[in-house]
């Protein structure tokens, strides 16, 4: 009996959680990403509010909410989850710098405030029954949505950016799975902040990155020292963090792997990965259930001392962000670019 | 979200056993594992994640086993396990 009503309690809880994570990341991404991204065009002059104007005048609105009575709290949550993702991705296809030159970042942190909290966005206090409050977020997320799509329009209908460099981008954006991981690890090989955060909340952290938080638990992320060594697995089934890193490796579903690097770590990954560790080196298997999923965090290798973060991140290849292999090495890297 | 320790019946150090069989609890726990001791390392409180269960699973906890102690043979490694603490009871020191 007290089982059942905690079950029953837990899942009201679990609307509550995931209303609450759609709130944050939604207004994370408006005014931390989008709108700042927005003034800065229309200061520096390269797209105004009045382009943004006529570039609306052009397009219909969507129609309102047509399907939201349709579904249960549970498929508007869904819904709103799925429209979130959209923005995001929409948002990282909007931030191309058309000039490829990498200030862009710089200057919105400027803009949306993290020097000085007298540029911070205002964010909407949502109050009310859950009803209530998934009704605003949907509504609000439709005009967020238009701004954006009002944007991308005038973006290239201004010729800021032109549909060859948007396609380029999109490719990008829908191929880089594995490179999400390398960009988190780069990221936290440069950054002693962002990997503090990375190691407590990994979730949350990878925002800064552009990165959607997917439709995960938890991420976790077991950090590789000069005594440790971490290996991920799923023995139960073949639970990855997929939404953020794309798709594991082949054998990683397979049972002869799971099997063997949970009874012989060290052995498994020196016969079937040829890595080969020290003894000093202690070898941690993590055995995962769907909650916390996770990955690793390699070590930075030697000789990349003033590296950018982006050519560190193609020393992070998918192995290991598993834990079957270490970093490249710089002298790899240049074999396999050759 | 807030605290996971807040949750939790068990401490980052405690000393647990896994349980052999859990009906009232859920199945995601290896076979391997069952039966053996090991070391509370992480907390990780209740986590929401609808997409693979209904419900709200007990407080999560990663456990530490020497791969030495579940399998035999000398390894001083380490598997680390994400246990839900309805697996879980309290082991001597």
């Amino acid at each position: 009996m007290a089982h059942d009503t905690q079950a029953a309690h837990g899942h009201m809880q679990d609307h509550e959680g995931h209303v609450l994570g759609v709130k944050a990341d939604l207004e994370y991404w408006r005014t931390e990403r989008l709108e700042p991204r927005v003034l800065q065009l229309h200061r520096r002059g390269v797209l105004t509010l009045y382009d943004l104007l006529r570039a609306a005048a052009h397009l219909p609105s969507p129609p309102i909410g047509a399907n939201e009575a349709a579904h249960d709290i549970e498929g508007r949550i869904r819904a709103l989850e799925d429209g979130l993702d959209d923005y995001i991705r929409g948002i990282g296809l909007a931030s191309i710098d058309p000039s490829e030159q990498p200030s862009v970042i710089e200057d919105t942190r400027k803009e949306r405030g993290d020097y000085d909290d007298f540029f911070r966005i205002a964010k909407p206090h949502h109050d009310g029954t859950l009803e209530e409050r998934i009704a605003r977020l949907e509504r609000d997320l439709r005009e967020y949505q238009r701004l954006l799509q009002v944007l991308m329009h005038a973006l290239l209908e201004k010729g800021v950016l032109t549909a060859q460099q948007l396609e380029r981008q999109r490719a990008f954006l829908a191929g880089r799975g594995a490179w999400n991981g390398a960009r988190i690890v780069a990221r936290a090989w440069v950054d002693p902040a962002f990997k503090q955060a990375l190691l407590a909340r990994g979730r949350e952290a990878v925002r800064e990155l552009n990165i959607p938080p997917g439709r995960l638990g938890k991420l976790g992320v077991a950090e590789n020292t000069a005594t440790l060594h971490n290996v991920v697995v799923c023995t139960l089934c073949s639970c990855y963090p997929h939404d953020l890193l794309g798709d594991p490796p082949w054998w990683y579903r397979d049972d002869g792997f799971k099997e063997g690097v949970v009874r012989d770590p060290r052995g498994t990954l020196a016969h079937r990965f040829d890595l080969r560790l020290p003894e000093s080196v202690e070898v941690r298997v993590h055995d995962s259930t769907s909650d916390v999923r996770w990955m690793v965090l390699p070590r930075r290798p030697a000789g990349t001392d003033g590296w950018s973060e982006e050519e560190l991140a193609r020393l992070v290849t998918i192995d290991a962000l598993v834990g079957t292999a270490e970093a490249l090495l710089p002298a790899a890297l240049a074999r396999n670019e050759r | 979200m807030g605290a996971p320790e807040a949750t939790h019946r068990f401490h980052v150090g405690d000393r647990v056993q896994v349980k052999h069989t859990n009906p009232a609890g859920n199945p995601r726990t290896p076979a391997y594992i069952r039966g053996k001791s090991g070391i509370v390392s992480s907390l990780h409180g209740r986590i929401d994640n609808p997409l693979d269960h209904h419900g709200v699973y007990p407080p999560l906890c990663s456990v530490l086993f020497p791969v030495g102690e579940v399998f035999g043979g000398a390894s001083r490694d380490t598997l680390s396990v994400d246990l839900h603490e309805d697996w879980l009871a309290p082991a001597g020191p």
